[in-house]
């Protein structure tokens, strides 16, 4: 895919959410809002006990994971149903008719959305919990890095995601339910709201056999530096190995799913 | 090309709908999957037809035909359910990709425009898209403007404009990579006199000039009677007409109208073989001949031999009155049509 194509359309999917700019109001108040109750709730759970380490975080470590897995989380903002309504309505008609990818448009549509919210929402919202909460990262320039490539890829993955189960509409058409069903399976299984280490005991060969902790959990805990310069490669080779893997499924998907799909409305 | 000269091939190509009343929702397409009582449509039945560069095609048929299923396979959006089509000489629903940057489509209903957009955006997206160079762009969009007026349009957001701006912007559109092969379905929806007429005008200038095949669906026999040398016509998905739109007529009408006016009233024609009566008024009488047995200029000439005629003329049919027949007559003949196709 071209990449003068690709950031056209990054640009067209921003523009059109700078449109909505009461929904990013609410937006930040909302961010804000979760923020601020899990870091409440954190407090008050560390509180009840006299250990300050649970599960290898201490409350410093776990108010940082709450705040900055939420700013990743936002900015990871894209709107899952866009291939569901693509396909409601009939309109998937007419992006099929041009001579692009339909996965790298609607990849190209998603990072526009996230660059809106990423810029509109999480930095206001990083920049006041910073003042308010106790938080500390550790600076180191390679670090750093390593971080932005691990978002990106987990960027990916969690498109890749919403692709596959937006897909699902090709044979469902009505598959409205199943996308809450998905987000809140997402949100949870990627240590959206809770680090993958608090998880019990049985629930971690799951998590493990699944891509979601790669989504926010693991490149958060670089951020913050649980994970050592050395692991985070580690993760990173992950994290492709599930791009590779995901990939695989889109392809498979798309091949099958074309065939089945039906245009709705004449 | 390596197709040479056919636009257009297809071979025995259908499309059936699984509309099982069950196969709605995510928990009926579950259960479907158990207990298996399907009611399939075939939408478009083994048909087969080839274009030539150049043609300029009218694909009619009554609503819930097939055609836009027809076109959608053409144009890649859905993958037929067996037989075979190729548009210059690629297979749309494998290379789907590469077979649109070779066509140019306008679904009336629908635009390719985007909404939020000013036409002139849209069209930039457009030319990035099909790797359009600016001056070919530039020197297209000179043309597309001069022929469809786009110039008053082009920094309107595509939401404001009204349905006939909006298809003139989706047709030319479609046009902007100056595409061999054109798919029109139903671009004439809804649109004013004028406007049907500046894009006919243009529709006749682009494929006599450029040789751009057109296939257009239409449900205004107007515009196939004035563009369109050949006619197919489908009929519950299979085509019942392939041939010249000229030759319909011959083929399909079997009586003419004669219209016969005296120089008073009162008179009564009667026994001239082949010849009915159909309606009189004042110093007019209509007249209906059986084409088939009798020729024109002995029934003509017998009328005028035996009455005093003031005037007489014989009407032509238009190609929707013998297509509204050929709908009648398909209506009246056989009305258990639904089942057959359910299989
Ligand atoms: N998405 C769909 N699901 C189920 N059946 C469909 C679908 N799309 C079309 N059909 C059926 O296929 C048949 C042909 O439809 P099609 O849209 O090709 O007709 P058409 O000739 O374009 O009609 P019109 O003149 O009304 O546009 C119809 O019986 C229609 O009900
Ligand atoms: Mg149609």
């Amino acid at each position: 895919m071209n990449p003068k194509l690709f950031l056209k359309f990054v640009s067209v999917s921003f523009q059109k959410q700078v449109t909505y700019r009461f929904d990013c109001f609410v937006g930040i108040v909302n961010g804000f809002l979760y923020v601020f109750i899990f870091t409440s709730l954190w407090k008050a759970l560390y509180s009840q006990f006299d250990t300050t380490m649970h599960n290898g975080y201490t409350l410093t470590a776990i108010v940082t994971y709450a705040v900055l897995v939420m700013a990743v989380r936002i900015s990871f903002t894209m709107d899952d149903s866009i291939i569901y309504r693509k396909v409601m309505d009939g309109s998937i008609a007419m992006e099929l008719i041009r001579p692009t990818s339909f996965f790298f448009m609607n990849l190209a549509e998603n990072v526009g959305h996230s660059l809106f919210h990423m810029m509109a929402r999480t930095v206001p919202i990083v920049m006041i919990s910073v003042f308010l909460f106790d938080i500390y990262i550790p600076f180191e320039v390679q670090r750093l890095l390593i971080f932005i490539v691990s978002c990106i890829a987990g960027y990916i993955l969690v498109s890749m995601m919403n692709f596959i189960a937006g897909l699902l509409a090709f044979w469902f058409i009505e598959i409205f339910p199943f996308l809450l069903f998905k987000y809140a399976f997402y949100t949870f299984f990627s240590g959206g709201i809770v680090p993958i280490d608090f998880f019990p005991e049985f629930l971690k060969p799951l998590v493990n056999l699944l891509p979601f902790q790669y989504m926010l959990y693991y490149p958060t805990t670089i951020l913050i530096g649980r994970a050592s310069l050395v692991e985070a490669q580690s993760i990173i080779m992950a994290q492709l190995i599930w791009i590779v893997i995901m990939g695989a499924i889109c392809c498979l998907m798309w091949g099958a799913g074309k065939k089945k799909l039906i245009i709705q409305g004449g | 090309m390596q197709q040479g000269n056919i636009a257009i091939e297809v071979k025995g190509l259908s499309k059936d709908f699984d509309v099982s009343e069950s196969g709605k929702g995510f928990s009926g397409k579950l259960k479907a999957l158990f207990h298996r009582r399907r009611k399939i449509i075939t939408a478009v039945d083994a048909i087969d037809f080839e274009i030539n560069r150049g043609e300029f095609v009218g694909y009619v048929g009554e609503n819930g035909a097939g055609k836009s299923t027809t076109i959608k396979m053409l144009t890649g959006i859905l993958v037929p359910t067996s037989g075979s089509a190729e548009v210059n000489g690629i297979i749309p629903f494998k290379e789907r990709k590469k077979n649109a940057a070779k066509i140019g489509v306008v679904f009336g209903q629908r635009t390719q425009l985007w909404w939020d957009l000013p036409v002139r955006e849209s069209f930039d997206l457009l030319r990035v898209i099909f790797r359009v160079s600016q001056p070919d762009f530039n020197s297209q969009i000179k043309k597309l403007d001069k022929a469809l007026g786009l110039d008053p349009l082009m920094n309107m957001p595509v939401r404001k404009l009204s349905l006939g701006q909006r298809m003139r912007c989706d047709i030319a559109a479609s046009l902007i990579h100056n595409p061999p092969v054109l798919f029109l379905d139903e671009p004439t929806i809804g649109l004013d006199v004028l406007a049907k007429e500046s894009i006919r005008n243009f529709l006749t200038e682009i494929n006599r000039d450029e040789g751009t095949t057109i296939i257009l669906t239409t449900h205004d026999m107007n515009d196939i009677e004035q563009l369109c040398k050949r006619l197919i016509i489908l009929e519950e998905g299979k085509i019942m007409y392939d041939g010249e739109t000229e030759l319909l007529k011959q083929k399909f009408i079997h009586e003419k109208v004669i219209e016969v006016e005296f120089h008073d009233d009162g008179n009564v024609i009667q026994g001239i073989p082949g010849v009915t009566v159909v309606r009189e008024q004042g110093c007019k009488t209509w007249l209906t001949f059986d084409n088939d047995n009798y020729g024109i200029g002995d029934v003509i000439g017998t009328i005028a031999s035996r009455y005093e005629i003031k005037d007489i003329s014989v009407n032509e049919p238009s190609v929707e009155s013998i297509i509204r027949n050929i709908y009648n007559t398909r209506v009246t003949r056989a009305t258990p049509s639904e089942e057959s196709r359910n299989k």
